[in-house]
């Protein structure tokens, strides 16, 4: 009896959880491409105006960003304002909270079909590459390990936490602006 | 609880062996089709290869309502679009693709064409577009590597806007593959070459890339055998049509194998090199498959080491120490990357070509960098992996 009451609440959680790291990551990303000269090379590539999402299926959390020019994202929230270019999208919301809460890495969860690429496969491995690059700045190493393929060998400590806290910093305050709004 | 999860999926009918291409007329009417057209190019006519399937067919009244010869090398949606035309102007009702991979996939988009409606292909171009089965369609393969006969997937050029418009949907997968030694009994020696050693590719990179599962492993290893035993002996007698069954079952083999598990690395290099330097995708995987396999080795030891088996024989396997058989592995397949060599000069590095320019290889590797199958390779490749693995392929 309890279980049947318990699970209706676990699965809120898992999709409030999902919709938070969507928007963490969607603020994240914004902020990595102002203070990282790797991902702005990474979304340089990427044509002016470029929208990305992530999603779950069929209509459930989503994270919109746009190249707006010169390597430089902005998140758009959970809605786009026009039909995005790129979609990668969770075949269900327990696929994306595997992923999300690192028990199955974004590159495992393209080898076991957990989700599917809409749109130019080349802009889907290259935006693959930024998220991993965020997980690997913003996450303790050891979290880090089970996001990404391989954790980057040349990231050493020192440019980790001074990049790691202008990216914090810059989240804290986007989520503080939207607060505010 | 594991966190293993895999998906598998093959529901072509696979006709292969002696006499195979006499079952095609009551492989179609069995699902409803009397008007078949083929799709095939210059190449598969002028080697007379055309007549048994034909001959087949009218042998069992079955009719061939017409015959597409000229698919181009790299098929384009005006091709697709014509052909479709084509089709419904003779009231087709089937298609019967007897070639190599640009024959199959400009089929399976011209099937797309006359199932769905319309003459824009590109607006089917994507994953997941195509919501209704396509009209029976039947692949004959001509040569014995593409293993496209077994993926559901097509590629064409959209030649107007300069891009390669991909389309994949298990609707694109033919009902039958037909396998017959005869259609591939006269394979110049180049060409069986390049084309096993791609299917030789498929193979290992399916059974060590990072999509691999038990069922996509049991055909990936089989198709290893197949091509380790026979590959040198089909190349020293051409005509051994056993051999040549072999080889061509080995491909399809291997194509179900990878296109349930992709491949990784060497096909990305492979990509790239195609699209900047237009070597043959097959040579392309001869050439790089060692060095990536070199590259990936730490992460893939063990699978690799397990190939040793299907490479080298239960001998060599039994001979060799747990921790040595992944770079016995390795060096089974140079050893016969050799022998290719000596018999038909198949080249083992990208000097060996004649056709790359050193400057290129900047090029090749950025473009390597962002290709689709890199996803899958073991190791997350760098631009400066990716470099240094070109580099030693060079010379």
């Amino acid at each position: 009896m309890l279980a049947s009451r318990m699970q209706p609440m676990a699965l809120h959680a898992r999709r409030l959880y999902v919709n938070l790291m969507f928007q963490v990551m969607g603020n994240a990303l914004q902020a990595i491409s102002e203070v990282d000269g790797k991902v702005q090379d990474e979304a340089k590539a990427l044509p002016d105006g470029f929208l990305f999402e992530m999603m779950v299926m069929p209509n459930g959390p989503s994270l919109v960003i746009e190249h707006k020019g010169q390597g430089r994202f902005h998140y758009h929230g959970s809605s786009a304002p026009r039909a995005v270019d790129l979609s990668i999208q969770f075949k269900h919301i327990a696929h994306a909270f595997l992923v999300l809460s690192f028990q199955e890495k974004t590159s495992v969860a393209f080898a076991n079909d957990r989700m599917i690429v809409d749109g130019d496969i080349g802009y889907a491995v290259r935006m693959t590459r930024v998220l991993n690059r965020l997980e690997a700045f913003i996450l303790p190493r050891l979290v880090a390990q089970r996001a990404v393929k391989e954790y980057p060998s040349n990231l050493h400590l020192p440019e980790k936490i001074m990049s790691a806290s202008r990216i914090y910093l810059k989240v804290a305050s986007q989520f503080v602006e939207t607060a505010r709004a | 609880m594991t966190n293993k999860y895999y998906e598998f999926f093959c529901p072509v009918k696979v006709v292969a062996g002696k006499a195979a291409l006499e079952h095609i007329p009551y492989e179609l009417t069995s699902l409803g089709a009397q008007r078949p057209m083929i799709i095939t190019d210059k190449g598969v006519r002028a080697a007379g290869l055309l007549e048994p399937v034909v001959t087949a067919c009218e042998e069992s009244e079955l009719d061939i309502v017409s015959i597409y010869d000229d698919v181009p090398p790299d098929s384009s949606t005006a091709v697709v679009r014509d052909i479709a035309g084509i089709y419904r102007a003779e009231k087709c009702d089937s298609i019967i693709a007897v070639g190599g991979g640009s024959a199959i996939d400009t089929a399976k988009a011209v099937n797309i064409l006359v199932s769905e409606g319309g003459d824009d292909i590109a607006a089917y171009a994507g994953a997941g577009v195509i919501k209704h089965p396509l009209k029976p369609f039947f692949v004959v393969p001509t040569t014995a590597g593409t293993g496209s006969e077994v993926t559901a997937v097509a590629v064409i050029a959209d030649t107007e806007k300069s891009v390669k418009l991909p389309f994949t949907s298990s609707f694109l997968l033919p009902n039958a593959a037909i396998i017959d030694p005869r259609m591939t009994l006269t394979l110049p020696p180049h060409i069986t070459a390049a084309t096993a050693m791609d299917a030789l590719t498929h193979a290992t990179e399916a059974f060590t890339c990072m999509a691999k599962n038990p069922l996509s492993d049991a055909y990936a290893t089989a198709a290893v055998k197949k091509i380790s035993d026979n590959l040198l002996r089909v190349m020293d007698n051409p005509k051994d049509a056993d051999g040549r069954l072999e080889l061509a079952q080995a491909s399809t083999m291997a194509g179900i194998a990878f296109s349930n598990s992709m491949v990784g690395l060497v096909h990305s290099l492979g990509h790239a090199t195609g699209a900047i330097c237009h070597l043959p995708h097959g040579l392309c995987m001869s050439l790089y498959m060692p060095y990536v396999l070199e590259y990936n080795l730490e992460t893939i030891r063990q699978p690799l080491g397990e190939l040793l088996l299907y490479l080298d024989g239960p001998e060599a396997y039994a001979a060799t120490p747990a921790n040595r058989r992944a770079e016995a592995a390795i060096a089974a397949i140079r050893r016969m990357r050799d022998a290719l060599y000596k018999k038909c000069k198949l080249p083992r590095t990208l000097k060996e070509t004649g056709q790359v320019d050193e400057s290129q290889l900047d090029a090749i590797a950025a473009l390597a960098l962002d290709d689709g199958s890199i996803m899958f390779n073991p190791r997350e490749a760098t631009l400066e992996d990716v470099k240094a693995v070109l580099q030693k392929a060079w010379a």
